[in-house]
C-alpha cells in the first residue's frame, strides 16, 4: 500500500492520530495486503447483492403469476396508482445514485468536505423517497380502503382480485422502502465515521464503495418496480 | 481497519484452546472471538445439542407409534337392563407420558403427536442438518485446508453465529410456548389458519427466516474465502474435495436461501395481515407457496448432503492411503449437483401440479441421479489397490456408501411418475429421505467428527468404543428406516398418529431400531466426553493425511500455521509423499509410483 | 392396452412390498411392475457396489510396512461408461414412468364421475344423482354377546363409498379448507385435494371374484350379512391438522345391482343436473342459451357454428388468440372471474358470482353444462340418452 501524499494541513491532530483515520487504518492480519482485502469485500458485496436480487425475484415471480391469472385486477390496479408520484420517486433515487457514486469518487480524491456533502444529499434523497411513499401513496390509499388482503374495503373495486394486487403492491414497495431505509442508515454510518475520524480516503474506502453498490441495487430494483406497478396497464 | 489485539504475534503462540485465566474472561474470550476455529467449535456443540433435541422428539414420535390411537366404544346392558355406552381412548402414549409429567392437558393425543413430528422436522432441518457440516466442521477446516489464517470476513462469521443463536432462540421459544403443528414445511393454507390466535407459528417461521440469514452469510463468507484465500501454489484443482463440496454448498446457500426468505416473509404477512397471496379464498394460490418453498428447500437438500460427500472423499482417501479416483469427476459432479438442484423442485409437488409440469420435472429429477452415481462409483474405485484400515471414521465412511446407495436407489421410484403417485407422502418417502439425510449426512458428519476430533481438540478418543457405537448406530439405523419402506409401499401415509392394525408389527420394529440408534449415539457422546476429559494427547497427524490441516499442530495454534504454508503436493499424493509429522517407516511409499 | 409389467401371480418380493392382495387394476399392476423392475435394477447395482466394497476392504486391508500399490487416478473410458449406463437406465425409467402416469391419470370419457369433497377431517363423495353415502363403518366391530346390543367398536366411524365393479371411475375433487390428498393405496394413486381448484384421477374397479366378500351392516335392523364386495382404505395423505390420521374412508366395490339399489335408496330430490338447470333458469338464462343460439354470452350446448365450437370438453378460442380446454376448472373460473378468459367474439360483459353462488351451486351448474355436451363424462349414468351415448363413443374414439 502506498501512502498518497495529501494535504493534511488544517486537520486536527486528534483526528489525524486516531487509529480509525484512513491513513492509519490497517488491513486485518489474515490478508496479505489491503488490496486483497478490498477485492474480497467487494466480491462479497456482489454476492450479497445477488441474494437481494433473488429476494425480490420472489415478488416479481408472484407478480407475474397473478398478473397472468387475474389480468383485469392487475390492469385496474395500476390505474389506481399515480404515475407522477412514482416518477418523482424514480427521479429522486436516480439523483441519489449519482451522488452516491460521487461520494465514492470524492473519498478516493480525499475531498472530505464535498464527500460529506454528497453523503448528506444521498441521505436526504432516501428520506425524501420514503416520505413521498408514506405520505402521498400509502397515506392516501390506506384510508380509502385500498389495503392488502382482507383489509381491502375500497367500495368502487371493479374486480374481485384487486385485494391481491394491493397485497403485492404493499409487500413489494414495502420491502423496497425498508431497503431504502437500511441504505440511509448505512450512509449515515459512513457520514458519522467520515465526520468523526475522517475514516475514508484514497486508500481506505471499502464501506463507502459497498454502501454505494448497495444503493445502486436498491435503485435498480425500483427501476423494475416502477414500470411494473405504475406504468403497465 | 484496526488490527484486533488477538491477531498480534505470530510466533510461539499457544493452542487456540488456551485462554486467559478466570471463567468470566474465558467466556468473554469465546463469546467475542472472531477466530473461525472457536466459532466452529461453538457451532459444533450447538448443532450437537440441537441434534439431541431433535433426536428426543424423534424418540417421542416413535414412542407414540408403538401402538395406534383408538377410540373404543363398548355397548352393553347394565344391571337395570338399559343399554350403556362407554367410550375410552387408548394408545395416546405421549399424552399419558406428558400427563405423568403434569403438562399438555389441553391437547389430544394426535395434537401432541403433530407437535412432536413438527418439532423433529423443524429442529433437524433448520437448526441441525443445514448448519451441521458447513458451519461446524466447515468453519473449522475450510480456512485451514486452504492454508489461510481465517475466513475472509471473520466478524461476519461471528455475526452469523449470533444470528444462528438468535434464530434458535425463536424456535425454542415457540416450543416453550406450546409448539407448532404445521409440519416443518409450513404448507399453506393450513399454516396460515392453524392456531390462529397465537404467535407460536409466526415465531417458528421467523426462526427459519432468521436461520436463513445465518446460512447466507456463512455461504457468502466461504465462497469469498475459497476465491481469495487459497495458499500460494494452490490452484483450483489442488483443493481437497471437501473444499469443492463446501464451495458448491455455499453457492446453493447464497442463491437459494433468499427465495425462502421472501417466501417465509410472505407467510408471516399472510398470517398477520391476511394479504391473501397464498389464501385460496382471496384468489391466492396455496400451491404457489409449495413452488416457492421447494425452490429453496430442494437445493437445500444438497446443502445438507454435498458437504457430507466432501467428508467421505477425505476419509476414504486418508484411511485407505489412496489417491482419490476421478478427482475432477467428483469435483465437477459437486458443481453439477448444485446446478441441477435448482431445476428439480417440482418433484415434491407431483400430486398437485399439471401433467406437463409433472413430466418435465420427472425428467429433470433423473438428471440429479447421474452425478450422484458417478460419485459412488469413484469412491468404490478409490478403494481398489489401496491400504485400508478399519477405524471409526472409516467405518462411518463405508456405512455411508451402504446407506447412501440405498437412499439414492430408492429415490428412483420417486422420480418415476407412475410409481410416485403411489409413494408420494407415504412412509416410503420418509424412509427414503432418512436414508439420504441421516444415512448420508448424519453418518458422514459422525465420520467427519471422528476423523477431525484429534485435530480439533488435540485428544484421541477410544477407538474400540467408537467402533462399537458406529456398529450399533448402523444396525439401529437400518432397522428403524428399512422397515418404513415396506410401511410406505403397503399404504401407510406419513404424519399419522393413528394407523390400521396391520402396520403395527413394522412400526414396533422401527421403534426398536430407534432405541438402538439412541444407544449408539449415547455411546458416542460418552466417548467424546471421556476423550475431552482423559483422552491421550493426539499427534499432529494421527491418520497420515496430506491436506494442510495435518500440517498444523493438534489442536492448531491461534493463527493455524507458524508460517504461511506453500503448497508443494496435491491433497491425495499418497504414492509419492510421506505425510507431514509422520515417520517414513510407518508410511512406506511404493517403488514405482503411478502416473499423475 | 398396455402390457402389464407385473406378473398376475405375485411372487414373494411383490407380496413383501405391496401386501398379500394383488393389484386390483391394470394401471396399478403396471405401476407395481415398474416398481419391481426398478427394485431389481437397484438390487443389482447395490449388490455389485457392496460386493466390490467388501472385497476391496478385505483384500486391500492395511498390512504394516506394505504400501498401497499404484493404480491410475482416473480412466476416461470407464468414467464415460459409468456415466452413460446409468443415464440410459434412467431414460428407460422416465419413459415407463410417464406411460404409467398417463395410464393412471387419464380415464375414458364415459367414466363414472364421482365428486369428492375433502374437509377437516372427513371425506364426502357425491354420486352423479346427487346423493352421498350415509353409511359408515368403524375400524372393527366386535359383537361380544349374541344379544346384538352388546358390542365393542374400535375406531371412528368412517364413511363407506360404494362403487360398482368393473367400471371406470373418475374423481373430481376439491377441498373446502386446507390441502388434503386422496389416496387409495390399493389403486396405487393419489392426488392432492386443493381448495378453489378441481383436481382428479381415474381408476378402473376390478371384477369381483368368489373370494371377495364383505360384511354388510344394516343400520336399521342392526343385522350383519355377508355380501359380495371388496373394501379398500382411502387415506388423506397430505398433512391437514389434528385428526389428519383419522381422515379415512372405505371404498367398497360391489356388484352393479347393489350399487344401483344404493343409488335408488339414497336418491335425493334434485340431481345435480336438475339443480344446475334450476339455477340456470334463474340466473344464467338471460345471457347463455342451451339450444345453440348466441346471446350476450356463448351457448352451453356443444354446437359448432360460424362463431366456433362450444360446449364442455371442447377447446375455446379466446379473445387473445390462445385456446383453452373447457373443463370443470375453466367453467368455475368463468363463473368466479368471468373476464379472465373471454371467448373470442364476445364482450367481457359478465360480472363475478363470487359470494353469490356457493361451491355446491357452481358444481351443479357445471354438471348441467356437462350434460349438454356430447363429451359428457356422466352420459349414460342418469341424464344421458342412448343418442348421446353413441356420440360419446364417437368422440371418445377420435380423442
Amino acid at each position: 500500500m502506498t501512502m498518497i501524499d495529501t494535504d493534511i494541513s488544517g486537520v486536527p491532530a486528534r483526528i489525524l492520530q486516531s487509529p480509525k483515520h484512513w491513513r492509519n487504518a490497517k488491513h486485518q492480519s489474515h490478508w496479505r495486503t489491503g488490496d486483497e482485502e478490498f477485492d474480497a469485500a467487494k466480491f462479497g458485496m456482489w454476492l450479497f447483492l445477488s441474494t437481494e436480487v433473488l429476494l425480490f425475484a420472489g415478488i416479481f415471480c408472484g407478480y407475474a403469476i397473478f398478473r397472468m391469472l387475474y389480468p383485469d385486477a392487475w390492469a385496474n390496479g395500476s390505474h389506481y396508482l399515480d404515475w407522477r408520484m412514482g416518477a418523482a420517486n424514480t427521479a429522486v433515487l436516480l439523483f441519489s445514485s449519482w451522488t452516491a457514486a460521487n461520494s465514492v469518487r470524492l473519498a478516493q480524491l480525499d475531498k472530505q468536505f464535498w464527500f460529506k456533502i454528497n453523503l448528506i444529499i444521498t441521505i436526504i434523497c432516501a428520506l425524501l423517497f420514503v416520505g413521498i411513499k408514506f405520505t402521498f401513496e400509502y397515506g392516501v390509499k390506506l384510508p380509502v380502503g385500498k389495503a392488502p388482503g382482507t383489509f381491502f374495503s375500497y367500495p368502487y373495486a371493479h374486480d374481485v382480485h384487486e385485494p391481491l394486487w394491493w397485497s403485492l403492491y404493499y409487500v413489494g414497495t414495502g420491502i423496497h422502502a425498508f431497503h431504502v431505509i437500511v441504505g440511509a442508515i448505512l450512509f449515515a454510518l459512513v457520514l458519522w465515521r467520515a465526520h468523526r475520524y475522517q475514516a475514508y480516503g484514497p486508500t481506505q474506502y471499502t464501506l463507502v464503495e459497498n454502501s454505494a453498490l448497495y444503493w445502486h441495487i436498491v435503485d435498480l430494483i425500483w427501476i423494475f418496480l416502477f414500470p411494473l406497478l405504475y406504468l403497465i396497464h | 481497519m484496526s488490527t484486533p489485539d488477538t491477531h498480534a504475534g505470530h510466533h510461539d503462540e499457544g493452542s487456540y484452546l488456551s485462554g486467559p485465566p478466570g471463567t468470566i474472561s474465558r467466556i468473554w474470550q469465546w463469546a467475542s472471538t472472531i477466530d473461525h476455529k472457536k466459532i466452529g467449535v461453538m457451532y459444533l456443540f450447538a448443532v450437537l445439542f440441537m441434534f439431541f433435541l431433535g433426536g428426543m422428539s424423534a424418540m417421542a414420535v416413535r414412542y407414540e407409534l408403538l401402538d395406534p390411537i383408538r377410540t373404543q366404544t363398548t355397548e352393553f346392558l347394565n344391571a337395570s337392563g338399559e343399554i350403556e355406552i362407554v367410550t375410552v381412548t387408548t394408545g395416546e402414549s405421549l399424552k399419558e407420558l406428558l400427563g405423568a409429567m403434569g403438562i399438555g392437558d389441553s391437547l389430544t393425543g394426535s395434537q401432541i403427536y403433530n407437535r412432536a413430528f413438527t418439532l423433529h422436522g423443524a429442529i433437524m432441518v433448520f437448526m441441525f442438518i443445514i448448519p451441521a457440516i458447513p458451519a461446524a466442521l466447515g468453519n473449522f477446516f475450510l480456512p485451514i485446508m486452504l492454508g489461510a489464517k481465517d475466513v475472509a470476513f471473520p466478524r461476519l462469521n461471528l455475526m452469523s453465529w449470533y444470528i444462528y443463536l438468535f434464530g434458535c432462540t425463536f424456535g425454542v421459544l415457540s416450543i416453550l410456548l406450546g409448539g407448532v403443528d404445521t409440519g416443518w414445511t409450513f404448507y399453506t393454507p393450513y399454516s396460515t389458519t392453524t392456531d390462529a390466535d397465537h404467535w407460536r407459528v409466526v415465531l417458528m417461521v421467523m426462526a427459519a427466516f432468521i436461520l436463513g440469514f445465518s446460512s447466507i452469510l456463512t455461504g457468502l463468507n466461504f465462497v469469498v474465502t475459497v476465491h481469495k484465500l487459497r495458499a500460494p501454489g494452490m490452484g483450483w484443482f489442488d483443493m481437497p474435495l471437501m473444499i469443492w463440496a463446501l464451495y458448491a454448498t455455499s453457492i446453493i446457500q447464497v442463491l437459494a436461501t433468499p427465495v425462502i426468505g421472501i417466501t417465509l416473509l410472505l407467510l408471516v404477512f399472510e398470517r398477520l395481515f391476511h394479504i391473501g397471496i397464498f389464501d385460496p379464498s382471496l384468489g391466492g394460490d396455496p400451491v404457489l407457496y409449495q413452488h416457492f418453498f421447494w425452490f429453496y428447500s430442494h437445493p437445500v437438500v444438497y446443502v445438507m448432503i454435498l458437504p457430507g460427500m466432501g467428508i467421505i472423499s477425505e476419509i476414504l482417501a486418508v484411511h485407505s492411503r489412496k489417491h482419490i479416483f476421478g478427482y475432477r469427476a467428483i469435483a465437477f459432479s459437486s458443481l453439477g449437483i448444485a446446478g441441477v438442484s435448482f431445476l428439480v423442485w417440482g418433484h415434491h409437488i407431483f400430486t398437485a401440479m399439471g401433467e406437463l409440469a409433472a413430466i418435465l420435472f420427472s425428467g429433470l429429477t433423473f438428471l440429479v441421479a447421474i452425478p450422484t452415481a458417478i460419485k459412488m462409483f469413484n469412491w468404490i474405485a478409490t478403494l481398489y489397490k489401496s491400504s485400508i484400515v478399519i477405524n471409526t471414521p472409516m467405518m462411518y465412511a463405508l456405512m455411508f456408501l451402504f446407506t447412501f446407495s440405498i437412499g439414492g436407489l430408492t429415490g428412483l421410484p420417486l422420480a418415476t411418475l407412475a410409481t410416485d403417485l403411489h409413494l408420494h407422502d407415504s412412509y416410503y418417502v420418509v424412509a427414503h429421505f432418512h436414508y439420504v439425510m441421516m444415512g448420508g449426512t448424519v453418518i458422514a458428519f459422525m465420520g467427519g467428527v471422528h476423523h477431525w476430533w484429534p485435530k480439533m481438540f488435540g485428544k484421541m478418543y477410544n477407538e474400540k468404543a467408537g467402533m462399537l457405537g458406529a456398529a450399533i448406530v448402523f444396525v439401529g439405523f437400518n432397522l428403524t428406516f428399512f422397515t418404513q419402506f415396506f410401511l410406505g409401499t403397503q399404504g401407510m401415509p406419513r404424519r399419522y398418529a393413528n394407523y390400521v392394525d396391520e402396520f403395527q408389527t413394522l412400526h414396533v420394529l422401527s421403534s426398536i431400531g430407534a432405541v438402538l440408534l439412541l444407544v449408539g449415539f449415547l455411546i458416542h457422546a460418552a466417548v467424546f466426553f471421556f476423550s475431552l476429559k482423559w483422552g491421550e494427547k493426539a499427534p499432529a497427524n494421527p491418520w497420515g493425511g496430506l491436506t494442510l490441516e495435518w500440517e498444523c499442530e493438534s489442536p492448531p495454534i491461534e493463527h493455524n500455521f507458524h508460517k504461511e504454508p506453500i503448497l508443494k503436493h496435491g491433497p491425495y499424493d499418497f504414492e509419492t509423499v510421506v505425510p507431514p509429522h509422520c515417520d517414513p517407516k510407518d508410511y512406506p511409499l511404493p517403488e514405482n509410483p503411478g502416473k499423475h | 392396452m398396455m402390457q402389464t409389467l407385473a406378473s398376475a401371480q405375485p411372487d414373494i418380493l411383490q407380496k413383501m412390498i405391496f401386501g398379500e392382495t394383488p393389484a386390483p387394476s391394470e394401471a396399478a399392476a403396471w405401476s407395481d411392475g415398474l416398481f419391481l423392475m426398478i427394485t431389481w435394477f437397484s438390487i443389482f447395482c447395490f449388490v455389485i457396489l457392496m460386493a466390490l466394497m467388501v472385497f476391496f476392504v478385505i483384500k486391500y486391508r492395511r498390512r504394516p510396512g506394505v504400501p498401497a500399490q499404484p493404480s491410475p487416478h482416473h480412466n476416461l473410458h470407464i468414467e464415460i461408461l459409468w456415466t452413460v449406463i446409468p443415464s440410459a437406465s434412467m431414460l428407460v425409467m422416465f419413459v415407463y414412468g410417464f406411460w404409467g402416469y398417463s395410464y393412471k391419470i387419464v380415464s375414458p370419457d364415459n367414466a363414472l364421475e364421482m365428486r369428492i369433497q375433502g374437509s377437516k377431517w372427513s371425506w364426502i363423495a357425491t354420486y352423479p344423482n346427487g346423493s352421498s353415502s350415509p353409511e359408515t363403518q368403524p375400524l372393527s366391530k366386535m359383537i361380544v354377546a349374541t344379544d346384538t346390543s352388546t358390542s365393542v367398536t374400535q375406531g371412528k366411524e368412517y364413511p363407506i363409498f360404494y362403487v360398482p365393479e368393473n367400471t371406470d371411475i373418475r374423481l373430481r375433487m376439491m377441498s373446502t379448507d386446507v390441502i388434503h390428498s386422496f389416496w387409495i393405496p390399493e389403486f396405487r394413486t393419489k392426488m392432492d385435494v386443493v381448495p378453489n381448484r378441481y383436481t382428479g384421477f381415474g381408476f378402473r374397479t376390478p371384477k369381483l371374484t368368489a373370494n371377495d366378500t364383505v360384511i354388510y351392516h344394516d343400520a336399521e335392523t342392526k343385522k350383519n350379512t355377508t355380501i359380495a364386495g371388496r373394501d379398500m382404505w382411502v387415506f388423506c395423505a397430505e398433512y391437514c391438522g389434528d385428526d389428519h390420521s383419522r381422515m379415512a374412508a372405505t371404498l367398497r366395490i360391489v356388484s352393479q345391482e347393489v350399487y344401483d339399489q344404493k343409488m335408488a335408496d339414497w336418491s335425493v330430490q334434485l340431481s345435480p343436473i336438475d339443480a344446475g338447470k334450476k339455477i340456470w333458469t334463474q340466473i344464467c338464462k338471460s345471457c347463455h342459451e342451451t339450444d345453440g343460439t348466441r346471446l350476450v354470452g356463448p351457448t352451453w350446448n356443444s354446437v359448432k357454428n360460424s362463431d366456433g365450437q362450444f360446449g364442455f370438453g371442447y377447446d375455446a378460442e379466446l379473445a387473445d388468440g390462445s385456446s383453452v380446454m373447457r373443463d370443470a376448472n375453466y367453467y368455475r373460473e368463468s363463473i368466479l372471474d368471468p373476464n379472465a378468459k373471454v371467448v373470442k367474439g364476445f364482450a367481457p360483459a359478465m360480472s363475478s358470482y363470487q359470494g353469490q353462488l356457493s361451491d355446491e351451486d357452481i358444481d351443479n351448474i357445471i354438471s348441467y353444462i356437462q350434460s349438454l355436451s356430447d363429451r359428457n363424462p356422466n352420459a349414460g349414468e342418469d341424464a344421458g340418452s342412448s343418442e348421446t351415448e353413441s356420440d360419446t363413443e364417437a368422440a371418445g374414439s377420435d380423442s
